[in-house]
């Protein structure tokens, strides 16, 4: 076997494990030629029969194999009621290994997989197939508090790295068989395994049978995160707005399966993917169902305003100041103008540079250190927000309309909801810095007509406003209260 | 995709030919905050405006620097707009009339007005012009030029703006802006009422001085002034004040007591009958005993009855001598009465509002006014 074997030529190469040891032995190695993890260990039982077992260092329970595989071979010899075997391959056949998950495979390709993934392989002398017994273990992140998705009540679990960690998660909330996990392998290379879930019978068929071919039909060499998959199932990608919602708290997850829709699980990722996603989804904090109504229905109100003030805001000063100051108040109008006497740019040249500084801060602000995180708030505070108006470089005005549009959008409860609130500001920008308000309205009609447009696998983004569904039409507005029926 | 793109390009282009560009910073305005029309003495127009420095209002964090505040220009003219055009001259910056919240008119150009013409040619500009505001307050500036009560600094504002309102405010009327000014004045018959200002004879300050009576029939020329007591009582019979005191004098010595009277109101009932049409005035309203310096005790069912009846006959004789006022020396009809006419007898209006000043002074109009007290206040009789 040439050790420059590539990826291509061994995908075509199907080899068949013969009963010669030697021969699959020289095999497997070859195929982990260079890689120091792989252990072959060799080991002679009692009546000095060859068994040899192959794993990756660090990926197995190595007390598990020890305890369980190794002592009762060597020492304990063969279970009681088998009084003489044949040979090892026997053995091998029979399965007589202590290990929950066994499989029995004699493509070399599948078995380098398994090796990979956390099985020991069990080759005998004379046994044309390789056993291979599932004892994997790895170290994992234990399950912490959401990072991204706070609220101040509900569960304080967030997913983690590990797929069956996130499963389980959902199996103890949502207790019934009808909580189906399809499992999809995807990636050539990083042959990540994906889960689609849902409720049978909740989830319309229909909706489920698009969603799984979709995912068939994903086609890639690598998935590292969630990222990956929700671009092949969302139907848009040139669409600022998300259409998957992403979470990584398992009420949310709940709360979407148990609302007949669905998600998809990737292994690796603490983010799983919840389809379809409206609109309004986007703009629900979790606690919204476990808080009081009316505080609810307050809090709701306040993120719609904070929403529409975050896209909004600048663009209205721009088109006010410049373009209809009439509409300012007088006295306002007066001291608006007093600030920017000294000014040297246009509105619009400063609220860009200040939406530029504002965004930069952001994104400064999360991929900093955690130690020198506040030094960039400091900084941006005093160098933008007082030196740079005393300077004379940028109006205090402007300084407030930026931050407070800026603010605002941290208000929408989901970070990547607020993605396209902030994106979308710019292009305003330049529209109401040509046509003042109905640059605005143009830029506001654009959006709109977009958003109507979208129907991510086949559900209305803006549903249930547009199209109307009176009857869910009155929960975008309130949280209704659950209501006793005696 | 394609689609968005062709519509946001003809969006663009409609914007681009249709014109719709009148993009200006802030600071190449130069914001107009009040009006002033005069008439010089040759009769020719002066306008004058009241300009905001901005950054002279904004001049406390700086310290004491004696920044002005505003400016006043003024520039002849054979218009208004063409004085604005004089008045452009003399600014860098262009002329921003929208946030204009005063306008007042000089003693002269209300007497006179330009070719003895009336002021009411100049309302057109105010309204045709889309830029200017007409919720302005409108107010006359009796026994002097409006340039110079613009030149006059308020004593809380740093500007006129709405230093003038406030004091109709504070005085317990509804200010008066242009666009009721304007409804009035198109109404045919009788006269309007403006407020008044003068100004002291240094020409530092500024105070309400009653209201100013223009007469429609001849193009909203100016007839006299109303003094600040009587503009009140005017305006109770119109329904423009909402609040103010009375104060009677007991009839024997200099003792007093008043009553802050709130809510005001007004009924006026016109009846034709065989010898004409006939109007009484009826006006009502109780308040608060808020100063009593007589022997008078409110809680005692007598002299509660007797200050009522006095402050009543008080407020009678002043509204008597009003409606003598406007019918005797006036001779027209400030008091809103044309209007009333017209809408209970609209028939009969049409042939009536030629000339219903003349119609107005022979109609016999009586009144009554009955003052109630509310509250006796702190103490019931003085201390």
């Amino acid at each position: 076997m040439p050790s420059t074997d590539s990826f291509a030529t061994r995908e075509n190469a199907i080899r068949i494990a013969s009963s010669d040891l030697q021969y699959n032995e020289q095999t497997l190695r070859a195929l982990f030629e260079h890689c120091s993890d792989v252990v072959f260990r060799s080991v002679a039982l009692q009546d000095n029969a060859k068994l040899l077992l192959v794993y990756v260092d660090g990926m197995i329970d190595k007390e598990l194999v020890q305890s369980s595989i190794l002592k009762p071979l060597m020492y304990d010899g063969l279970p009681q009621g088998l009084r003489t075997l044949d040979s090892l391959a026997q053995m091998c056949n029979l399965q007589l290994v202590a290990a929950l998950q066994t499989k029995r495979i004699s493509v070399f390709d599948e078995v380098a997989d398994l090796i990979l993934k956390g099985s020991v392989a069990f080759l005998a002398e004379g046994e044309s197939s390789i056993l291979l017994a599932d004892v994997s273990q790895f170290e994992s992140r234990a399950i912490e508090e959401p990072s991204t998705e706070a609220a101040l009540r509900g569960t304080r679990e967030s997913f983690t790295e590990e797929l069956r960690t996130n499963t389980t998660m959902l199996r103890r909330i949502i207790v019934t068989p009808g909580l189906k996990m399809e499992s999809f392998q995807i990636g050539k290379l990083t042959k990540t395994e994906v889960v689609l879930s849902y409720i049978d019978g909740v989830a319309s068929p229909s909706l489920i049978d698009q969603v799984r071919t979709r995912i068939e039909a994903i086609d890639i060499q690598s998935v590292l995160e969630s990222g990956y998959i929700e671009e092949y199932i969302e139907d848009t990608n040139y669409s600022p707005f998300p259409q998957t919602q992403s979470t990584e708290r398992a009420d949310v997850v709940s709360a979407g399966l148990l609302e007949g829709r669905l998600a998809v699980f990737v292994s690796g990722s603490p983010i799983v993917l919840v389809v379809p996603m409206t609109f309004w989804d986007g703009l629900q904090a979790p606690d919204d169902y476990y808080e009081r109504f009316l505080y609810v229905t307050m809090n709701r109100w306040i993120r719609y305003l904070f929403a529409l003030f975050s896209i909004l805001f600048p663009s209205i000063y721009i088109a006010l100041i410049t373009y209809h100051p009439e509409m300012v108040p007088p006295k306002l109008m007066l001291s608006i103008t007093a600030l920017r006497e000294q000014s040297p740019f246009p509105t619009v040249i400063e609220v860009f540079i200040m939406e530029f500084m504002f965004e930069g801060l952001r994104e400064a602000g999360i991929r900093l250190p955690q130690q020198i995180g506040p030094l960039v708030s400091i900084v941006g505070a005093l160098v933008i927000g007082q030196a740079a108006v005393q300077a004379g470089i940028i109006s205090a005005p402007i300084v407030i309309v930026v931050s407070a549009a800026g603010i605002s959008s941290f208000v929408i409860p989901r970070y990547r909801f607020g993605y396209p609130f902030r994106m979308l500001r710019f292009p305003l920008l330049l529209l109401s810095g040509c046509f003042g308000l109905f640059g605005v309205a143009l830029g506001l009609i654009l959006i709109l007509a977009h958003l109507i447009q979208l129907t991510p696998l086949g559900s209305p983004y803006l549903e249930p406003i547009a199209p109307a569904k009176e009857n869910k039409l009155l929960n975008v507005l309130i949280r209704r209260p659950r209501k006793r029926t005696s | 995709m394609k689609k968005a793109m062709i519509l946001l390009c003809l969006s663009l282009l409609s914007t681009v030919t249709g014109g719709c560009w009148n993009l200006k910073e802030p600071n190449q305005l130069a914001i107009v905050i009040a009006g002033g029309l005069d008439a010089n003495k040759d009769g020719r127009l002066v306008v004058s405006s009241q300009i905001a420095i901005p950054a002279g209002l904004n001049s406390q964090s700086t310290g004491a620097s004696n920044n002005r505040s505003f400016v006043v220009v003024s520039a002849l003219g054979k218009d208004f707009m063409d004085a604005g055009q004089n008045l452009q001259t003399q600014l860098s910056r262009s002329l921003f009339y929208a946030h204009r919240q005063t306008i007042l008119i000089g003693q002269r150009m209300a007497e006179q007005g330009l070719a003895k013409q009336g002021i009411r040619r100049y309302l057109d500009m105010i309204v045709r012009n889309p830029k200017s505001e007409i919720r302005s307050v409108i107010w006359v500036v009796k026994g002097g030029e409006a340039k110079d009560i613009l030149a006059t600094k308020p004593t809380f504002d740093p500007l006129i703006s709405t230093a003038l309102s406030s004091i109709q405010m504070s005085l317990g009327m509804k200010p008066y802006y242009f666009r009721e000014f304007l409804g009035d004045a198109l109404k045919n018959g009788g006269a309007v009422l403006l407020p008044a200002v003068s100004g002291n004879s240094s020409g530092t300050k500024f105070n309400y001085s009653g209201a100013a009576v223009l007469n429609k029939e001849n193009g909203l020329r100016l007839s006299g002034f109303l003094k600040p007591v009587e503009s009140y009582y005017a305006n109770w019979i119109t329904g423009r004040q909402k609040m103010f005191t009375i104060t009677a004098l007991q009839s024997q010595g200099g003792s007093s007591i008043s009553i802050r009277v709130k809510p005001l109101r007004n009924r006026i009932d016109i009846d034709k009958g065989p010898q004409g049409i006939r109007v009484h005035i009826r006006l009502r309203g109780s308040g608060d005993i808020v100063e009593n310096n007589t022997l008078l005790d409110p809680s005692s069912a007598k002299d509660l009855q007797t200050i009522q009846n006095r402050l009543s006959k008080e407020a009678e004789q002043r509204v008597a001598k009003l409606i003598d006022l406007a019918q005797k020396q006036y001779k027209v009809d400030f008091l809103g009465i044309g209007e009333l006419v017209h809408r209970k007898y609209p028939r009969e209006w049409k042939s009536l509002q030629k000339n219903w000043n003349d119609t107005f002074i022979t109609l016999p109009i009586t009144s009554e006014v009955r003052i109630r007290y509310q509250d006796p206040g702190q103490t019931n009789a003085a201390i």
